[in-house]
C-alpha cells in the first residue's frame, strides 16, 4: 500500500438479492490508487459483475440490494449520496464500459449524439462544443472516418466500433476511474487485443485508474497491476500481479492459474486442468469455506469461514493453510 | 423515405385488388334481392327483368364486376338503392364527421394511455400500477354506450356544461362541433386508452432492463431523462403502431357511441345501409373502411421507421 489515500476504497460491501439468506456479494473490501489497474477475476457468477454495478449505483434496486460497507471514492462516500449527486458523479468522475456492445448503445440515437449527451450533462458547454468534444473522443479510440460515424446508428457499426465508441463515451469527461466489464469478451479473438491495448493507452494517456473485470488471466498477466481473485462472492486473494502469477496461495487461484492452457514444451497435447465441481449456487452456499466443496485441500477446519489474511506485503488470502509453505504440502493441483 | 413509402404503395395494390373482389362477391353471396326492395310492391316480371338489366345482374359475374370497379375508378360507387343518392357523396358527407371523432378519440386514447403506461412501468408493483391497472381494466370491459349514458347524465343533464347532442360541422361551428364530440371522443377514447396503456406498459418494461437505458444512467443522465428519452423513444415503436390500427378501426365508426350522442358518423351509415340491404352503399362503405385500413398500416410502417433507425437500412 501506497502512502497516498486510495481513490476507491470499498469496505466490507455486501450485496444481497431478493430475500435470499446468503449474500451474494459478501464482504468484499479493496481499493484502488489513482491510475492505478485492479482486475477483478472470477468465473461467471462469482459477483464481480455485481460488484462494478454496486460501485457505480446502478443496482437492480429491488431486487439486488446493498446489505452493508461502505465506498469511498475521491472523498465521497457513495453509498451515503443522494441519487441526484451519485449521478453527478457517474459519466463524470467514474464511468464504466460494458461487456456487450451489441445492447449497450441506444439503437434509436446516433453514436455522436449519445456521447454528446454525457458531455453536456457534466460539463456547462453547448451543443457544437460537445458535439466536437465527441468526434475528438472518436478519432482517439480510433474509429475511421470519424466525422461521418458521428452521425451513425449503432446498428451501422460492428462490434469492435461499437464498444470503441462506449470507450469513448465512458472517457469523454475524463473520469478518474474507469470500471470496464469484460470490456472484450463478446468481441472477435482479433478484436479483444486491439481493444484491450486501446484502453491500456487510453488510460496511460489520461491516469486514469481502472478497475477491469475479466474471467481471463491472460487479460490479468497483460494489464494488471493489482489483482483480486473472487469466488462465490467473495475475495479469496489478493495481491500484486506478479505475486499472484508467481506464488499463488489460495486453491482456487492455483486451480484458476492451473486451468491455463500452456505453451511450453510437454505441457502441449496434455489434458488441460480443470477445477471439478460448480460454484455454488447463491440459494445453497456453504457457510464455512465456500470453496471447500470443490477444493483438494478442505479439511474439517474449512466448515468455518476463512478471512482474508495479509500474509506478505498487499498479498492477501483466505484460506486457513495459506502460506501453503509453513502447512503440509499435499500433491500440487496444476 | 419516399421510396419506402412508394414501394409500400405498391405492395398495397394487389391488396385493394382481392379486398374490391371480395367486397363485390360478398354483397353476391348476402341473401335478399336488391331488384325485388328496388320494385317495391311492383313485382311484374317485366319491370324485375328491366331492373336487372338496368344493373347488368344479368351478365356473368366476371363482368358485372368490372363494370363496378371500372365505376368505381372513377370515384363513382354507385347509387344508393334506397335513397339514389350517390353513395359516394354520402360517404364523403359522413367521412370528415367520423374523422374528426376518431382524431379527437385517439388525442384521449394517447394523452391517457401513454402516460399512465409509462407511470405503471416505472412504478410497477406500487399502488399507481395497481390503480393504473384498475382504471385499465375497468376502461376494457365497461361497455362504451352505457359509459356514454352516464356521461350525458352527469355532463348534460346535472352539470349542463356540454351538450348531448347537436352535432355541426367543423368547417361551420368549430367551437360547437369540437364541444359535441368531447363526450363520445372521450368514450371512446377510453376504452383505447386501456389498449394503449397496457402496450405501453409492456413494452416500457422490456426498455427499462436494456443494457442502453443501463449505459444511459451510467452517463449520469437524470432519471427523468433516462425514462422520457432513452427508454420512451424505443417503447413508442409498437405503441405506434398500435394507435394507427385502432385509429383504422376508429374509423370504421362506432355505431352505438354515433347512436348515443346522435352524430351523424360513419356508423350510423353503415347500421342504415346494411338494414335496408342497400348493398351499393355497403360496398362503398367497406371499401373505403378497408382502404382506410391500408393506409393507416402504411402511416404505422413510416412512423416506425421513423422511430426506429435500424428499419431505415433494410431493403
Amino acid at each position: 500500500m501506497s502512502d497516498n489515500a486510495p481513490l476507491l476504497a470499498v469496505e466490507d460491501l455486501s450485496i444481497m438479492i431478493g430475500r435470499q439468506a446468503e449474500n451474494l456479494v459478501d464482504g468484499v473490501s479493496f481499493s484502488v490508487m489513482p491510475g492505478e489497474t485492479l482486475c477483478i477475476v472470477g468465473e461467471s457468477g462469482c459477483g464481480k459483475s455485481v460488484t462494478a454495478l454496486a460501485l457505480m449505483g446502478l443496482l437492480q434496486t429491488p431486487p439486488v440490494h446493498i446489505t452493508s460497507g461502505s465506498v469511498r471514492f475521491d472523498g465521497h462516500d457513495l453509498l451515503g449520496l443522494s441519487v441526484d449527486d451519485w449521478s453527478d458523479l457517474r459519466g463524470d468522475r467514474m464511468a464504466m464500459i460494458f461487456q456487450e456492445p451489441m445492447t449497450a448503445l441506444n439503437p434509436a440515437f446516433t453514436i455522436g449524439d449519445q456521447i454528446a449527451e454525457s458531455v453536456m450533462r457534466h460539463r456547462r458547454i453547448g451543443a457544437e462544443a460537445a458535439r466536437a468534444r465527441a468526434l475528438e473522443m472518436l478519432e482517439r479510440v480510433g474509429i475511421p472516418a470519424a466525422r461521418t460515424r458521428l452521425d451513425a446508428y449503432p446498428h451501422q457499426l460492428s462490434g469492435g466500433m461499437r464498444q470503441r465508441a462506449m470507450i469513448a463515451m465512458a472517457l469523454a469527461n475524463d473520469p478518474t476511474l474507469l470500471i470496464a466489464d469484460e470490456p472484450t469478451t463478446a468481441l472477435d479473438v482479433t478484436i479483444q487485443a486491439q481493444v484491450l491495448q486501446l484502453i491500456r493507452d487510453l488510460q496511460r494517456e489520461s491516469g486514469t485508474a481502472l478497475i477491469l473485470i475479466t474471467h481471463d488471466l491472460g487479460v490479468v498477466a497483460e494489464v494488471a497491476d493489482k489483482v483480486a481473485v473472487m469466488y462465490a462472492g467473495r475475495i479469496v486473494e489478493t495481491a500484486p500481479v506478479e505475486a499472484l502469477f508467481n506464488d499463488p496461495q489460495h486453491p482456487y487461484t492455483i486451480g484458476l492459474i492451473g486451468s491455463l492452457p500452456g505453451l511450453e514444451a510437454g505441457q502441449r497435447g496434455s489434458r488441460l486442468a480443470t477445477i471439478p465441481g460448480l460454484v455454488p449456487a447463491p440459494e445453497s452456499m456453504p457457510a464455512g469455506c465456500r470453496f471447500a466443496d470443490r477444493c483438494p485441500f478442505a479439511t474439517a477446519t474449512c466448515a468455518e469461514a476463512p478471512p482474508l489474511r495479509e500474509i506478505a506485503s498487499g498479498h492477501a488470502v483466505a484460506c486457513h493453510y495459506a502460506p501453503l509453505e509453513e502447512h503440509c504440502a499435499p500433491e500440487q493441483a496444476a | 423515405m419516399l421510396a419506402f413509402i412508394g414501394r409500400r404503395l405498391l405492395i398495397a395494390i394487389p391488396t385493394v385488388f382481392i379486398i374490391s373482389v371480395f367486397v363485390f362477391l360478398l354483397q353476391k353471396l348476402l341473401p335478399g334481392d336488391p331488384v325485388l326492395a328496388l320494385a317495391g310492391e311492383d313485382r311484374d316480371p317485366a319491370t324485375l327483368e328491366a331492373l336487372r338489366e338496368m344493373y347488368h345482374l344479368n351478365e356473368p359475374l366476371i363482368v358485372q364486376y368490372f363494370y363496378w370497379i371500372g365505376a368505381v375508378l372513377q370515384g363513382d360507387l354507385g347509387m344508393s338503392l334506397r335513397t339514389n343518392q350517390p353513395v359516394t357523396s354520402l360517404i364523403l358527407e359522413k367521412l370528415p364527421v367520423t374523422f374528426q371523432l376518431a382524431v379527437m378519440a385517439l388525442i384521449f386514447a394517447v394523452g391517457i394511455g401513454v402516460p399512465m403506461g409509462i407511470l405503471s412501468a416505472v412504478y410497477k408493483g406500487s399502488w399507481l400500477d395497481y390503480i393504473a391497472n384498475f382504471v385499465a381494466l375497468s376502461g376494457l370491459s365497461i361497455p362504451n354506450f352505457w359509459l356514454g349514458i352516464l356521461l350525458i347524465l352527469l355532463v348534460s343533464v346535472n352539470l349542463g356544461w356540454l351538450p348531448a347532442s347537436g352535432y355541426r360541422p367543423f368547417t361551420v361551428d368549430p367551437v360547437r362541433s369540437i364541444e359535441t364530440m368531447l363526450m363520445p371522443a372521450f368514450v371512446l377514447g377510453t376504452a383505447l386508452a386501456a389498449t394503449l396503456m397496457r402496450h405501453t406498459r409492456s413494452a416500457m418494461l422490456t426498455v427499462l432492463k436494456s443494457d442502453y437505458v443501463r449505459t444511459a444512467r451510467a452517463k449520469g443522465l437524470r432519471e427523468r431523462v433516462v425514462i422520457m428519452k432513452h427508454a420512451l423513444r424505443n417503447a413508442l415503436v409498437p405503441v405506434v403502431t398500435v394507435s394507427a390500427l385502432l385509429f383504422g378501426e376508429l374509423l370504421a365508426g362506432a355505431v352505438l357511441t354515433e347512436q348515443i350522442f346522435t352524430i351523424p358518423g360513419f356508423g350510423k351509415l353503415v347500421v342504415d345501409a346494411v338494414f335496408n340491404r342497400d348493398y351499393a352503399v355497403v360496398q362503398g362503405i367497406v371499401l373505403v373502411t378497408s382502404v382506410g385500413f391500408i393506409l393507416m398500416n402504411l402511416l404505422a410502417d413510416t412512423a416506425y421507421m421513423i422511430l426506429n433507425p435500424r428499419m431505415r437500412d433494410q431493403k
